[in-house]
């Protein structure tokens, strides 16, 4: 079963989105903030990691650029979620070392698109 | 000898010299007759002897020597001091007209003759008259120099004050007398002793003679703080000689009110900022509750379908469809006050219009079912693809489809597509027609702006923010198009939006496109000292879409690739022909000349033939692909691990190629060497990590094999600092180990090796075997001639 970290501040968001990956055959993992999903991908090791941006204690652009600069997690890709849909986010997000990204809100069809995408067939466990 | 000739002789010697001076002379007695004139005399005045001599002075020409100023002269002046000088009589004389007469008189006494009185007469009319307009000349320039607003000073060589204007006086409220003749620096006390000044005056005019916009600030006393522009200028001024106009422009005034204007400015920048940061986080705030609502409800939704609750099931259908609402809305609302402060972008890419066209037919289909309506669609069959920004496009086409929809009930609403030549350039054409209530002419004249609905009521009954075609329209502004509405109140309406089939890139970054300036990786900004990369180590990217050029490009540079980029077909076989790069990603959907044609190309060039090609496909057209000759094939979204991969497989196109070897073992290395060399590669080598350091500085490999146990740095931390230079990172790694890996060995290389080789208790012939594997995954070529 493929692992995704969710990394989301929001009580809420956090609940919708792993109810509804879960559904869907995802092991949903869940970090509250940056700093955590940055100690969760180390000790989980997921397959993918959904990263909201505006996190509390390190935000989303920052944990993603320390899980690109650590051997251990540099090959887990991120998918950036960000609540602006503008063009210097997507490209903030980019900068940052994440793989893809997605807009809030979260149209679940087009999000499962793009996971499926990045650990589709080459996921790390094959 | 008699003296009575002697005394003739003399008095004939003295006329004779009074005949000669030029100056008209009379000769009076002390009653004021005259006794005698010389020829001057006669010759100015046009008289002669016998009209003159005998007669009194003022008799003379019918009177006309009757002046009072000469009978005081005469009468009182003379039998009192016997002598004046230079009295300036002006008078005007009947035959001579108006002269101005220096008079010199004298009383003498003459031996036997009684005392006379020498009149001698001066014309200093011309003289005056040239005086005169000499001073006119200089009042002329004084006056000028006085209307002047600016203070002027006027100094000679000396820095000394010649004179000021009126201005200077009034500006600094001192007076002429205060002023001239004094040098400027003791000028007011000193308040003209300024350094600056000094400098100006004494260093700078002296050698340039001139000098423009001096700023000087400086205290004066009688006018507080002030900022003058000083301009001067050195003139050569006839008889004064060479003087120094120095002009002094106050400019406080305009330098406190450019401030303010500066102050003002910031203010409202800052103003900007803040309502951009205001709407920016309101938004935030908004979206978050609302994402809640939109995802619970569709959950619910998903939920009430399962359990066959369909009761619920359009309940929730409500819930969700105005949360969406609400959250366009708010969009809207953001979108408007982006592109009002100039922070609205463009996102180009390359889409198709027919995928386009049935993902918003089937998104606005259900509510042009909701007032009985249908939906039609027209399209050309050769309607292709456009590139624009598609969210803005797809949002364009939405809302002017929705508004057909509200205001149409049981009629029909029709999305037309056409692609049009129009001025030499393609355009797309959407029409959107419906047959509803159409539009008065006033009311089309309102329509676009902002929040303006076509009349008040219109907003009760139809709902909306009025901000929908306001926003469509700068949209397709934007992207250098246009939207056009024709109605017939109570027939329908017909709006009509243009677009160039391909937006041009407002901000379009040409350095990207620039065959001269590879983007390498690098870690510093060392860019520019770099030596050029060997382009043979680069990727060349072809693909018309700027925003996935620019994504391939960062990620594959963050994998240590040197990446080049092309926008079309035809730029791309250019830069093939001239880079022969390491390998092309190549994207099938283009405009004018399309991926496949651009394969096709490639892959009949005898010079470009072996070059790999990855063609980027939107649909998994992998059979096709293959046939024509690609190399490999990845599908958008492109999978960046699968994409990197591929790439690293292809590590150098064409022989001989840099082989880098690290081992400690003497015997092995000569071994692999010359199983290499057979190969057809050029083999350096290392005897462990840290020399293997140095080597890699003077050359990039296309292929390292690695020995893991070795002295002074090992195989793992000699591949951790491999993975950590940015240009070393997409050299493959073939790991050669004598003994079977440990679980922990094989973590540690994990990500970083392409192949493993078990060097030890081998034949050369299976080693060999290895080898010849490990350069073919890695796409090492071998030259065919030396290969086994």
């Amino acid at each position: 079963m493929p692992k995704i970290l969710l990394v989301e501040d929001n009580e809420m968001n956090r609940d919708m989105l792993s109810r509804r990956l879960q559904k869907r055959g995802y092991e949903v993992l869940i970090a509250v903030d940056g700093q955590h999903g940055v100690a969760m991908a180390q000790s989980e090791s997921p397959d993918l990691i959904l990263m909201d941006m505006s996190l509390p204690v390190i935000d989303g652009w920052e944990a993603t650029r320390a899980l690109k600069a650590a051997v251990e997690t540099r090959n887990i890709p991120v998918i950036a979620l960000t609540a602006h849909a503008m063009s210097t986010d997507r490209d903030k997000a980019i900068e940052a070392g994440c793989d893809d990204y997605d807009t809030k809100p979260i149209e679940l069809s087009r999000l499962l698109g793009k996971i499926e995408a990045l650990i589709g067939n080459t996921g790390k466990n094959s | 000898m008699s003296t009575k000739p002697f005394v003739e002789d003399i008095e004939t010697y003295a006329q004779d010299i009074v005949d000669t001076v030029r100056e008209p002379l009379l000769m009076l007695d002390t009653h004021l007759r005259v006794q005698s004139a010389n020829r001057a005399f006669y010759e100015t005045f046009h008289v002669s002897p016998n009209e003159t001599e005998g007669q009194l002075i003022y008799e003379l020409g019918n009177g006309q020597w009757d002046i009072p100023a000469l009978r005081t002269l005469l009468e009182d002046v003379i039998p009192a001091s016997s002598v004046f000088n230079d009295f300036e009589l002006e008078h005007t004389f009947p035959i001579i007209g108006r002269r101005v007469m220096l008079l010199n008189g004298r009383k003498l006494r003459a031996g036997s003759h009684a005392a006379i009185i020498v009149l001698a007469m001066e014309d200093v009319t011309e003289r005056r008259r040239a005086e005169a307009d000499f001073r006119a000349i200089e009042t002329y320039a004084q006056d000028i120099v006085d209307t002047v607003r600016e203070p002027l000073l006027i100094l000679d060589k000396t820095l000394r004050v010649q004179s000021g204007n009126r201005a200077f006086y009034h500006t600094f409220h001192v007076s002429a007398e205060e002023t001239e003749n004094r040098l400027i620096y003791e000028l007011g006390n000193g308040q003209w002793d300024i350094p600056a000044l000094r400098t100006l005056l004494e260093d700078i005019v002296p050698t340039s003679s001139v000098f423009n916009d001096f700023e000087l600030e400086h205290d004066f006393p009688a006018l507080g703080r002030r900022v003058m522009l000083l301009n001067a200028r050195k003139l050569q001024a006839g008889h004064h000689g060479e003087l120094l106009v120095l002009a002094m422009e106050d400019v406080t005034e305009r330098r406190r009110a450019e401030e303010e204007v500066a102050k003002a400015k910031e203010a409202s920048e800052i103003a900007n900022r803040t309502k951009s940061l205001f709407l920016a986080n309101m938004s935030h705030e908004l979206r978050t509750p609302l994402n809640a609502i939109v995802g619970y409800s569709e959950m619910l939704q998903e939920e009430a379908a399962e359990q066959d609750l369909e009761s619920f099931g359009s309940d929730l259908e409500k819930i969700n469809a105005s949360g969406r609402h609400l959250l366009a809305l708010i969009n809207d609302i953001l979108d408007l006050s982006k592109i009002e402060a100039g922070k609205m972008e463009l996102y180009l890419e390359s889409f198709d219009l027919n995928t386009l066209i049935d993902e918003v037919a089937s998104t606005i289909q259900p509510m042009v079912e909701k007032n009985s309506n249908t939906l039609h669609i027209e399209r050309t069959a050769e309607l292709g693809g456009m590139r624009a920004d598609q969210i803005k496009v797809r949002q364009a086409l939405f809302n002017l489809l929705s508004n057909a929809a509200k205001f149409t009930q049981q009629g029909s609403v029709t999305l037309n597509a056409e692609r049009q030549v129009m001025d030499d350039s393609e355009w797309i054409v959407f029409r959107v027609s419906d047959t509803g209530i159409g539009l008065s002419a006033d009311k089309i004249l309102r329509l676009f702006q902002d929040f303006s609905q076509a009349d008040a009521s219109t907003t009760r009954k139809f709902g909306g923010t009025g901000l929908g075609l306001a926003l469509t329209r700068r949209f397709c502004q934007m992207m250098g198009g246009d939207v056009t509405v024709h109605s017939v109140p109570g027939e329908g309406s017909t709006f009509t939006i243009k677009l160039p089939a391909s937006v041009g890139d407002p901000k379009a970054d040409f350095s990207e496109d620039n065959a001269d300036s590879p983007d390498f990786p690098n870690a510093g900004n060392n860019r520019n000292t770099d030596p050029a990369p060997d382009p043979s180590t680069c990727v060349l990217i072809i693909d018309d879409d700027a925003s996935q050029r620019d994504l391939m490009r960062r990620f594959l540079t963050k994998e240590g690739f040197c990446v080049r980029s092309a926008g079309s077909g035809e730029e791309g076989l250019r830069l093939a022909r001239q880079l022969l790069p390491l390998a092309i990603t190549l994207d099938v959907m283009m405009p004018e000349m399309d991926g496949w044609a651009v394969l096709e190309t490639l892959k009949s060039d005898a010079v470009l033939r072996h070059i790999p090609v990855i063609m980027l496909t939107m649909v998994d057209d992998s059979d096709r692909g293959f046939a024509m000759g690609a190399d490999d094939y990845v599908t958008k979204p492109v999978n960046r691990r699968r994409l990197t991969r591929i790439l690293k497989r292809y590590s150098c196109a064409s022989p001989p190629c840099p082989i880098l070897l690290v081992e400690d073992d003497s015997a092995t290395r000569s071994l692999m060497r010359t199983l290499l060399e057979k190969e057809g590669c050029v083999v350096s080598e290392a005897e462990n990590g840290e020399v293997a350091l140095v080597a890699m500085q003077r050359e990039r490999p296309s292929l390292i094999f690695l020995d893991l146990i070795m002295p002074v740095m090992d195989g793992f931390d000699f591949a951790d600092r491999v993975r950590e230079h940015p240009e070393w990172r997409s050299i493959p790694i073939v790991v050669l180990t004598a003994h079977e890996l440990s679980a922990e060995e094989r973590r540690r290389i994990n990500g970083y090796v392409e192949a493993v080789i078990q060097k030890s208790g081998r034949s050369s012939e299976e080693l060999l075997n290895q080898v010849k594997d490990a350069l073919k995954n890695c796409g090492v070529a071998v030259s065919s001639g030396l290969s086994s």
